[in-house]
């Protein structure tokens, strides 16, 4: 069946070093591998073979659409970014980074489903694209600049409808916590692709499409999304855009626990003000593209940055509400986190980075002198101020922390190093990224849930990205009035069954905790696991938003039952494919083993997907300890559930037939990470 | 019953305006006002759009809703008749929707009559037909020099002109925006809204 449409059909080629542009077609990859993850996986797969480094010209930097975006498809203003990742720590590998706003919708109507980069400008250059027509610019005059001006230099040339993703002072300092910053505050941040296009001398990426998306089906995209949206969310109040106008609504994102606009989750000076219309100060929910939910808030001031942040950039300094307990989430906590955007830092790793240099300070392993920062007044501006500029242009320690927290740790080594590893739970070769939700409520509070470690140590960046799982634990605490500190987890088990069956086949599963409470119970652990991957792979390549999708949890009604047939529905009516759920995991199981074989290429086996010891060390609020030994059994089940072999947790050349990558087997079979038998 | 539009009525008009009443409002018993010079009268739209730009999200799903609902299916904001105007630093949106002007500077520019007033859906809103349609952009031309962007569009691939008809009378605009900045009015009286009262909201 072919597709009648969604994705446009064109893939922009540019190679900087020889500044050569050329297109290929969509359909080379699609739909096998649906758009964005998908895509951008088997492109890396062919094109970046371990030896490339991260920083390399031969690294590719893939953009990648879905064939969901520039259509009414509800939270279809995501792509994906996708390369081998300078953050990955010790040892670089492939991953991938999502990126909200209105910058793929862009991308589409200007006739591209995704963009491949390689090779390194001379000097600093940005790309012009509009409706199949891409230019390589000369950037020198914004080299240097912070994203908000450049954007609005490249505004002030192409006009205010380009949609720019840019860099920072960070990103063209090659730090490896560099992100790609969109408008006033959508980043892709994890994985550090800020650095790896200033690595090749790549500013900014601004794009303008007049033309459009097809959709096959366009009543059927509509029912679908009046369906998504009565579920989601409900008008606002005329008065408050924060409150639904139907009494009793809960907007469906957290588990219901959680609504429009980030900063109404932060009280504390800033909201004050903006509560106060007098004060100059104000906030509104703003949405990504046809977002219907809108959680971010856009907070303006007189004396602010104004933009919109979301989780990390909201929480990423909240030591300041420590150094000022009274005064809250203040002005101080947002600005922080705006000189963060405007330099193009990840936040998200600020949030390890700046706990973890505190801990230090505090076991006197550093000091002010030899580091140059304040340390002393950590939570006031003055030293969020000083490292971030410190890190963006690589100045004195920030230089090593511009590595990221983990390089910047094993570097100290000692005890810095000890310190460390409860920001980075990942153990082996393939850590570097933030602890997520490894214990549900954060670590060490908060209680154990079985499949958060084994969810956490398989993947190839920080889990739980994707909410779907915690959401649900989070949906099922609220609705019975839990939070996390209160949380008792048997209590919430009778509410999980019903929703655990419709989205994991299993009641059981719901039943984390063996019967006396003071054990886990993993029994169900691989399989939950298994379907989780599948879940985040397709929403990440039909790609639809993190945070509503997969829809496990309806906070609005008596059994709580999700929907999960919400995303091969849209994508039905956006192509005029048939996709019914199997087929749907089965395409999800198919991209999961390709991205294990990326980090397989890159030297991933078994032994690294491990959490530090520390991690079975500490018990949970309940008294519970993750144990070693359940993990190692889940992992087997889970490398057996997958066709992979458990021994080295390496895919086998039969299962990888199996899922139509026949070009993986042979060449995995050809670097000898394959068994001999299965070579035969 | 209908009665021109005179000076007092427009002053009252511009003074509401500026009062922030959102810029459509209906008064009178209005139901058409004069418009050609050869004594040709135009009815006042019955259905309006209002909308209320502190509400805004900036989600852009009405311009998505539009173009997919009344494009077939092909999905661009460049189809939308619906369009939002963003400064996406400063957080300032602005739902721009056709004014369904009492005195449409569009349906007066069009040379071969292919812009009217659709009596048909009880809606009396400024319309193209697309098979009188030639393709000429005056009715563009004419709406740019009172509203930016132009309410009238083109489409280039169809060689046509397009612009808001409400949906034949319930617009999938304000039905599908989540916040709730979208809102239909209907007056069997007209509304005496956009030009030569409004022009540029």
């Amino acid at each position: 069946m072919n597709p009648r449409g969604g994705w446009v059909g064109k893939i922009l080629r540019v190679d900087l070093t020889t500044r050569k542009i050329s297109e290929t077609s969509t359909f080379d990859y699609v739909p096998n591998f649906l758009g964005g993850r998908g895509l951008g996986a088997k492109i890396c797969w062919d094109e970046v073979p371990p030896e490339v480094r991260a920083f390399d010209p031969e690294n590719r930097l893939v953009i990648a659409t879905g064939p969901l975006q520039g259509t009414l498809a509800p939270t279809s203003g995501r792509l994906m970014v996708l390369g081998k990742s300078p953050q990955s720590s010790p040892v670089e590998s492939f991953t991938r980074s999502g990126i909200g706003g209105h910058f793929s919708p862009e991308l589409k109507w200007a006739g591209y489903d995704a963009i491949i980069i390689r090779g390194k400008a001379s000097k600093p250059i940005y790309l012009w694209i509009t409706d199949q027509k891409a230019q390589i610019l000369d950037a020198t005059h914004l080299w240097g600049l912070d994203t908000y001006r450049t954007q609005e230099m490249i505004w002030k040339l192409h006009g205010n409808k380009t949609r720019v993703m840019v860099i920072g002072k960070a990103g063209e300092n090659l730090s490896r916590i560099a992100c790609i910053l969109t408008d006033s505050g959508d980043a892709s941040g994890q994985g550090g692709f800020g650095g790896v296009m200033g690595s090749k001398n790549l500013k900014a990426i601004a794009v303008h499409g007049t033309r459009s998306v097809d959709v096959a089906k366009p009543k059927e995209l509509m029912k679908i999304t009046h369906d998504i949206q009565a579920l989601f969310s409900r008008k606002s109040l005329k008065n408050n855009p924060y409150e639904p106008e139907e009494k009793g609504f809960k907007y469906n994102i957290w588990g219901g626990g959680y609504g429009r606009g980030s900063l109404s989750l932060l009280p504390g000076e800033l909201l004050d003000l903006c509560n106060e219309p007098s004060s100059g100060y104000s906030q509104n929910p703003d949405g990504c593209f046809a977002c219907p939910v809108s959680c971010r808030s856009h907070v303006k001031g007189p004396d602010i940055t104004s933009g919109v942040a979301f989780c990390a950039q909201s929480y990423m300094y909240l030591e300041s509400m420590i150094h000022e307990p009274e005064k809250g989430y203040s002005k101080i906590t947002w600005q922080a986190a705006k000189l963060a955007d405007l330099l193009g830092i990840n936040a998200y790793e600020l949030m390890a980075i700046i706990p973890w240099l505190s801990d230090c300070y505090r076991a006197k392993l550093i000091t002010e002198e030899e580091t140059g920062l304040p340390l002393r007044e950590i939570g006031s501006w003055r030293f969020i101020f000083t490292l971030l500029h410190k890190i963006a242009s690589r100045e004195g320690f920030g230089d090593l922390l511009a590595e990221g927290g983990q390089r910047a740790a094993l570097k100290l080594g000692g005890k810095a190093e000890k310190l460390s590893l409860m920001y980075y739970p990942r153990a082996g070769n393939f850590g570097g990224y933030r602890e997520h939700w490894v214990y549900l409520g954060g670590f060490p509070t908060g209680y154990a849930v079985p499949p958060l470690a084994l969810m956490w140590v398989l993947d190839n960046r920080d889990a739980m990205v994707s909410h779907s799982y915690i959401s649900m634990l989070w949906g099922a605490a609220f609705a019975i009035g839990q939070d996390a500190l209160t949380a008792v987890p048997e209590k919430i088990f009778p509410l999980l069954k019903p929703v655990m069956k419709a989205a994991y086949g299993s009641e059981e599963a719901a039943e984390f905790l063996g019967p006396d409470g003071k054990s886990l119970n993993w029994k169900w652990v691989a399989p939950v696991v298994k379907r989780y991957h599948e879940h985040s792979l397709l929403k990440d390549s039909y790609i639809v938003c993190d945070i509503l999708f997969p829809y496990l949890f309806n906070a609005n009604t008596s059994d709580h039952v999700g929907d999960l047939s919400l995303e091969s529905r849209l994508y039905s009516a956006v192509t005029g494919m048939e996709m019914g759920l199997k087929e749907a995991y089965q395409k999800g199981e198919r991209l999961c083993t390709l991205e294990r074989a990326l980090a397989v290429r890159d030297g991933r086996t078994r032994k690294d997907d491990i959490l530090h010891d520390l991690y079975f060390e500490k018990e949970d609020a309940g008294g519970r300890k993750y144990l070693q030994q359940d993990l190692e059994r889940s992992k087997s089940e889970y490398y057996g559930l997958m066709g992979w072999d458990v021994e080295t947790g390496i895919p086998t050349g039969r299962t990888l037939k199996r899922l139509g990558l026949k070009e993986v087997a042979e060449d995995l079979g050809k670097r000898g990470f394959q068994r001999k038998e299965e070579l035969r | 019953m209908a009665k021109e539009v005179d000076r007092r009525t427009l002053l009252r008009g511009l003074t509401l305006c500026t009062l922030g009443l959102g810029g459509v409002f209906a008064f009178g018993d209005l139901l058409e006002i004069l418009a050609f010079p050869s004594g040709q009268k135009i009815a006042l739209a019955k259905t309006v759009i209002f909308t209320d730009k502190k509400l805004c999200s900036g989600c852009r799903i009405c311009e998505m809703v539009c173009s997919n609902f009344n494009s077939n299916g092909r999905n661009s904001f460049f189809l939308a008749r619906i369009s939002v105007e963003k400064d996406y630093l400063k957080g300032d949106y602005r739902p721009k929707v056709c004014l369904q002007c009492a005195d449409p500077p569009c349906l007066k520019a069009c040379p071969v009559g292919a812009l009217r007033v659709d009596h048909l859906k009880g809606t009396y809103a400024r319309i193209v037909d697309e098979k009188a349609c030639i393709g000429c952009q005056e009715c563009v031309k004419a709406c740019q020099q009172y509203f930016r962007p132009s309410r009238s569009k083109f489409d280039p691939q169809r060689k046509k002109a397009f612009k808001c008809h409400l949906c034949f009378g319930d617009p999938e605009c304000v039905k599908f925006c989540p916040v709730g900045a979208l809102r239909v009015e209907r007056s069997e009286r007209g509304f005496l809204v956009g030009y030569p009262v409004v022009q540029e909201d």
